[in-house]
């Protein structure tokens, strides 16, 4: 039964991230590896959180890493940057409930304000959700972004045809030559 | 050496280009990697500092050392990871295959000129999505029902409202009271009405202005980082205050 739950927990996952990616226009070719993606992401939040009984802060950073050099090995294929395949695949793990009870109990604060004990509750409740809300989301981002700085070359060159993918389009001498050297003009296309 | 209007040519297409990119929801930092990418193939030196509203950008000519500076304001344009995908490929290919202005011109209008994804495919996937989120979230079949149909509900209105040009915080504080308000209806149901009713306004979530924040704050354009989350940050509040009008009328039922 694990590995059915693991299974769904990807696949529901997936979903969600095309459909939340579908909202920033990504090209069509990307939407296959951003489901792998976040349904990878997500099933490893999802296992560190279930069978390991890691925080959600920490098992968030874990997954929002792995997806970060995820989408820098699978970038290359699709010639996308990698912003494009990882801020989709990281939607699913947006903190919903923990900022839903942030607006709640600030509203029972508000409304209980003639009860001190209650209002303490609430506002108890208020700092402790929006605390975790806040550390995910900014953890979840720092997590994706970090392959950038640690692979800052590669990240930058994702969208090049250095290695092409149609090879009709490129021409094969310039294939094995250095970007950087000076050429005539090249009428390839 | 280029000739003094050349050389504006190319920073006008450089500013259109830089602008469109930040128009439509790039980081900075590639930004200005992609501009002085293209401006390399062309022979002359780029640099830009930019604001949320608008860039400076100076063009220079390597061999006469003359150079020019303009300030431009970048549209709001929707945010399209396609075209941050093909226009950056563009700039490399502007580089590797060293294209004349006039070529990068003509592709760079092709490639801007392609259609967004089909305003109906996005609403019905966005609708699958957030049930699909609630279900995550241990909503039951139920829940995810209402959750679906109060994120078409939701998203639908968004569209109109965007078609029409109100303004965006107007329209993401309405659309969230619109979506929770149909998510509430669940209250009457034996299911996970508090899922469904938290649930249902994830789809606002602005993660591409929150993400694009950290990256900047992080590669040293802190000021336009900072500006970038502060504007998250309102749409979040914008998105609270429509959650919160639903929350008000309904608190009763969720004690």
């Amino acid at each position: 039964m694990i590995a059915l739950d693991i299974l769904l927990d990807g696949l529901f996952a997936a979903v969600a991230a095309i459909g939340f990616g579908a909202i920033s226009d990504p090209p069509m070719r990307a939407f296959p590896r951003i489901a792998l993606l976040a349904a990878v992401g997500h099933a490893l939040r999802f296992c560190l959180m279930t069978y390991a009984e890691v925080d959600i802060a920490s098992a968030s950073l874990c997954a929002a890493m792995l997806i970060g050099f995820g989408s820098l090995w699978l970038g290359r294929g699709v010639r996308c940057p990698m912003t494009v395949l990882y801020i989709p695949a990281l939607l699913p793990m947006v903190p919903g409930i923990y900022a839903y009870k942030t607006v709640f109990s600030l509203i029972m604060f508000l409304q209980s304000l003639n009860d001190p004990g209650q209002g303490m509750q609430y506002m108890q409740l208020f700092f402790l959700n929006a605390t975790v809300s806040l550390s995910v989301i900014a953890l979840l981002a720092a997590g994706a972004t970090l392959p950038i700085f640690v692979f800052n070359h590669q990240a930058f060159s994702l969208t090049r045809r250095r290695r092409p993918v149609h090879t009709t389009q490129t021409d094969p001498a310039r294939k094995a030559e250095p970007a950087q050297m000076q050429k005539p003009e090249n009428p390839s296309e | 050496m280029k000739t003094r209007h050349e050389l504006t040519e190319i920073l006008d297409f450089i500013a259109e280009y830089a602008t469109y990119l930040l128009g439509s929801g790039v980081h900075t930092s590639r930004a200005i990697r992609n501009s002085q990418r293209i401006g390399q193939s062309l022979g002359v030196d780029v640099q830009l500092s930019s604001f949320q509203r608008s860039t400076i950008l100076t063009v220079r000519d390597d061999e006469s050392g003359e150079a020019i500076t303009r300030v431009v304001r970048i549209p709001s344009l929707p945010i399209s990871f396609e075209r941050n995908s093909d226009l950056s490929a563009l700039s490399w290919d502007a580089l590797d295959d060293h294209l004349p202005l006039a070529e990068i011109r003509r592709r760079y209008d092709e490639l801007t000129a392609k259609p967004l994804i089909d305003p109906i495919f996005v609403l019905l996937t966005v609708g699958l999505a957030n049930a699909s989120f609630c279900r995550l979230f241990g909503g039951d079949w139920t829940a995810m029902a209402i959750v679906f149909t109060s994120t078409l509900v939701g998203y639908a209105a968004k569209q109109r409202m965007q078609a029409h040009g109100v303004n965006h915080f107007l329209i993401f504080i309405i659309s969230a009271f619109m979506a929770s308000l149909c998510a509430s209806v669940a209250l009457r149901f034996d299911c996970t009405a508090e899922t469904a009713l938290a649930t249902s306004v994830l789809y606002l979530v602005p993660g591409v202005p929150l993400i694009n924040g950290v990256i900047d704050i992080v590669e040293g354009h802190i000021l336009i980082g900072c500006s970038r989350l502060i504007n998250a940050l309102l749409l979040i509040i914008c998105i609270a205050i429509g959650l919160a009008a639903t929350l008000l009328m309904v608190k009763d039922s969720l004690l």
